[in-house]
């Protein structure tokens, strides 16, 4: 079975490449505008807490839906505007579905913040827009690319699913390997897809040990 | 502040309900699913739909608490690492890709989706049970020895309840994936819910699309909310109110 | 917070610029469609190599249903597909007439026609009839005695509790499909014994034993390769269903030459050539482009 996935692969090579490079597009862009709506919204929410719980609550439910319902769902809501099908769908449902651990993270990456030093910022006379910028983003960085990290994994998961309504990437070959009673695709499909999570996992990761500021690298290493 | 922006929820909430009340009549969902030849056969996907997420998710409980519990374990310790990590793996890989193999191996029906929900179910519960278990502070487990606790003693009335809020996290996560990925089990062969969805999008029918989604939809956040109320039963007041949680 | 900021613009020009290469609208770029059956990916996998040779960039969007597949043609998100005569007679146009759909070349004309008033163009159809068939194990199949459908009909009304079926959702509904089938027939399975699942799974489900009768494709290579024998549709159920690519107006227009570069298609793909690359595809597991390659190699009809 594993030799049959190899020979598998190594036979489709170029087609497994471009549906891995598919299947990661929508992701990509997905994220990138999740994380482009989800952080400011975090933002604002950490800052006007009355409305932290219904819109928290509100992006809970939206996880909650399951995904081929949000995909179905898709489909008539885009129709009209004929982009019912396709990566477009796939994307805003991937979208929707990021926003909870995003705005959640970014929220909570905010409350957590130690209140001296953003007594101490306002003390030293820094505007609204400073102080975010030069003290509560890079201290609250590391927890909101966490939350990216979740979002990612989870979508490059979900998005096999949006084949079926016609979105492509790898879930072509689970699609495909059903309907061909092709186990070795299905496999082939599977595993490239763990593979992609892992890569993104590490590559995520990475980033957030970068964000974190040296000061608190140092912080946390003699707290230990 | 809090009251005007409460009730413009509200509002807004209500506005959303009504509207989507008319685009369901609009599309046809209500007479579709009141027709009295439909009725019986949603119904029947709806049944089939909660046995395979119920049966499913009893064996993942049992199976998933088992190997939890069995990793924290003095002897297989050193494994928990290995345990965890494999674990995480094994949530990348999308469920439908685990129904489509179960199937391949199985055969085509009910109980190849049950053991692949099963399986996929497994993965959250024993992982949350396992960093549950192992989130709990030594002091209380040196104080329960102190106290002349068995082993068996120490699992059942330190280690299991204080780990209670993180395992039943597992469970809810394993249950709104289970609800959603029974869905798909239609595509192997065993019916349910994703009959009427992937029917409604192969032949945009949207009252059937809905038909499904709706139903799935509501399940799902059923499930929530019983987790919720589970939570409340389960885990200890003294431990929700120690850990100062805001509403969120 | 440098190094954050930097990714972050290294990212958004990155999607910017892949999301515009994707929609930027290259000379002779077209968008083949395609259902979610063996055949279907076949079709658009030959039609694709043929105008790429010619020099166009092509897009394939496959796997999707027959309606979502005819819904995209017609809105714009598909340029052409292959369709079948049959299928837009009955399910698109909703037309009864059976004398039309019993007949391959009447109702070619009926579809082409009807369609031209939409702005779509029915190009040269093939001369294959990818009809549905209701299948069964030719061994229980002969030791029931039945040969057709009629007969299987008589077989469920003497015996309701035995037969259980395997479709998928598409052909349940069709009014080409299952549920009018029973009633032409004169016959109806318990709703419990019907059961239904993804297109390709049919196959497998009669071959292990899952149900003892199953729809298919009638051009599939799975029915020999199983043992499989198709029941004759004796009471002339099914209309005629002739594949042939169907085209945006505009995109004809555009590229006329698109009908000739097809054209070879309907020349050269019978009936028995396509159950053997189908069977190649599907029982022996060959890559769909390898076989739509070698396939148009054989016919010289690329290098």
């Amino acid at each position: 079975m594993i030799s049959g996935v190899f020979h598998f692969i190594s036979e489709n090579f170029s087609q497994a490449l471009y549906l891995s490079w598919e299947h990661m597009w929508i992701v990509g862009v997905a994220l990138l505008i999740s994380a482009a709506a989800g952080i400011p919204l975090g933002l604002y929410v950490a800052g006007h807490e009355e409305i932290a719980s219904p819109i928290i609550n509100g992006a809970n439910i939206i996880m909650t839906i399951p995904s081929i319902a949000l995909f179905g769902i898709m489909l008539p809501l885009l129709s009209p505007i004929n982009l019912g099908l396709g990566k477009i769908p796939a994307i805003i449902a991937l979208i929707l579905y990021s926003q909870l651990p995003i705005i959640r993270n970014t929220f909570t990456a905010i409350k957590n913040l130690p209140p001296d030093l953003v007594d101490a910022a306002d003390g030293m006379g820094m505007t609204r827009w400073q102080r975010l910028k030069e003290v509560e983003m890079p201290l609250a960085a590391p927890v909101i690319i966490a939350g990216l990290r979740t979002a990612a994994v989870m979508n490059i998961g979900i998005a096999a699913i949006a084949v079926y309504i016609g979105s492509g990437g790898l879930g072509v070959y689970i699609q495909q390997g059903i309907d061909r009673f092709y186990p070795e695709m299905i496999l082939s499909g599977a595993l490239l897809v763990s593979v992609l999570a892992l890569i993104v996992d590490g590559i995520m990761a990475w980033l957030e040990r970068a964000a974190t500021p040296e000061g608190i690298k140092i912080q946390r290493k003699l707290m230990q | 502040m809090r009251k005007p922006v409460s009730t413009i929820y509200r509002a807004l909430l209500m506005t959303v309900l009504f509207i989507a009340g008319i685009l369901a009549q609009r599309v046809g969902l209500i007479t579709y699913i009141t027709d009295p030849y439909e009725y019986p056969v949603i119904l029947d996907l709806l049944l089939r739909h909660l046995y395979l997420v119920a049966v499913s998710m009893s064996y993942a409980t049992v199976i998933g608490l088992a190997a939890g519990i069995l990793f924290t374990r003095k002897r297989f310790r050193r494994y928990a690492g290995i345990c965890m990590y494999i674990l995480g793996l094994g949530q990348t890989i999308p469920s439908l890709a685990i129904l489509a193999l179960s199937m391949s191996f199985l055969g085509i029906g009910t109980k190849p989706a049950i053991f692949a929900l099963t399986i996929y179910s497994i993965l959250p519960i024993a992982r949350n049970t396992l960093a549950g278990i192992f989130a709990v502070p030594a002091s209380m487990i040196d104080a329960g020895r102190g106290m002349g606790m068995t082993s068996l003693g120490i699992l059942l009335e330190i280690e299991i309840p204080n780990s209670m809020k993180i395992i039943l996290t597992g469970f809810r996560v394993a249950l709104i994936i289970n609800i959603g990925t029974a869905a798909l089990s239609y595509l192997i062969g065993a019916g349910g819910l994703g009959d009427l969805i992937f029917t409604g999008i192969s032949l945009m029918q949207t009252e059937k699309l809905l038909a499904g989604a709706i139903p799935i939809t509501l399940m799902a956040l059923l499930a929530d909310l019983l987790c919720e109320l589970l939570g409340l039963i389960l885990v200890s007041k003294g431990l929700r109110l120690s850990r100062g949680e805001k509403a969120v | 917070m440098k190094k954050y900021s930097e990714f972050l613009s290294i990212m958004i020009i990155f999607s910017v610029l892949s999301f515009s290469l994707q929609a930027y609208a290259e000379d002779r770029e077209i968008t083949l469609g395609g259902k979610n059956f063996t055949e279907q990916y076949l079709l658009t996998e030959l039609a694709g190599i043929l105008l790429e040779k010619s020099g166009f960039k092509v897009n394939m969007k496959t796997g999707v249903g027959s309606v979502i597949a005819r819904k995209s043609l017609e809105n714009g998100q598909f340029d052409l597909y292959f369709e079948y005569t049959g299928t837009a007679y009955t399910v698109y146009f909703a037309q009864k007439d059976r004398e039309i759909m019993a007949d391959p070349d009447k109702v070619y004309q009926w579809v082409k026609k009807a369609d031209e008033n939409k702005g779509l163009i029915w190009l040269d159809p093939i001369l294959l009839n990818n009809t549905y068939t209701v299948m069964m194990r030719q061994k229980q199949a002969e030791a029931l005695g039945i040969k057709t459908i009629s007969d299987l009909a008589a077989y469920v009304n003497t015996h309701p509790d035995e037969l259980e079926f395997a479709l998928e959702s598409e052909f349940w509904e069709r009014p080409d499909g299952f549920k009018e089938m029973m009633k032409h027939y004169g016959f109806r399975l318990p709703p419990g014994q019907v059961k239904k699942m993804s297109v390709g799974l049919t196959y497998q489900a009669l071959k292990n034993g899952h149900v003892n009768s199953a729809m298919g494709f009638a051009t599939d290579g799975r029915i020999a390769a199983f043992g499989f024998t198709s029941l004759t549709d004796d009471k002339s159920f099914f209309p005629v269903y002739n594949p042939a690519p169907v085209v945006r107006k505009k995109i004809l227009d555009t590229y006329p030459q698109i009908r000739s570069l097809l054209k070879p298609l309907a020349a050269s793909l019978t009936t028995y050539e396509v159950r053997i690359l189908n069977s190649k595809i599907d029982v022996e597991h060959e890559p769909v482009r390898k076989t739509a390659e070698a396939w148009l190699r054989s016919k010289d009809l690329i290098k």
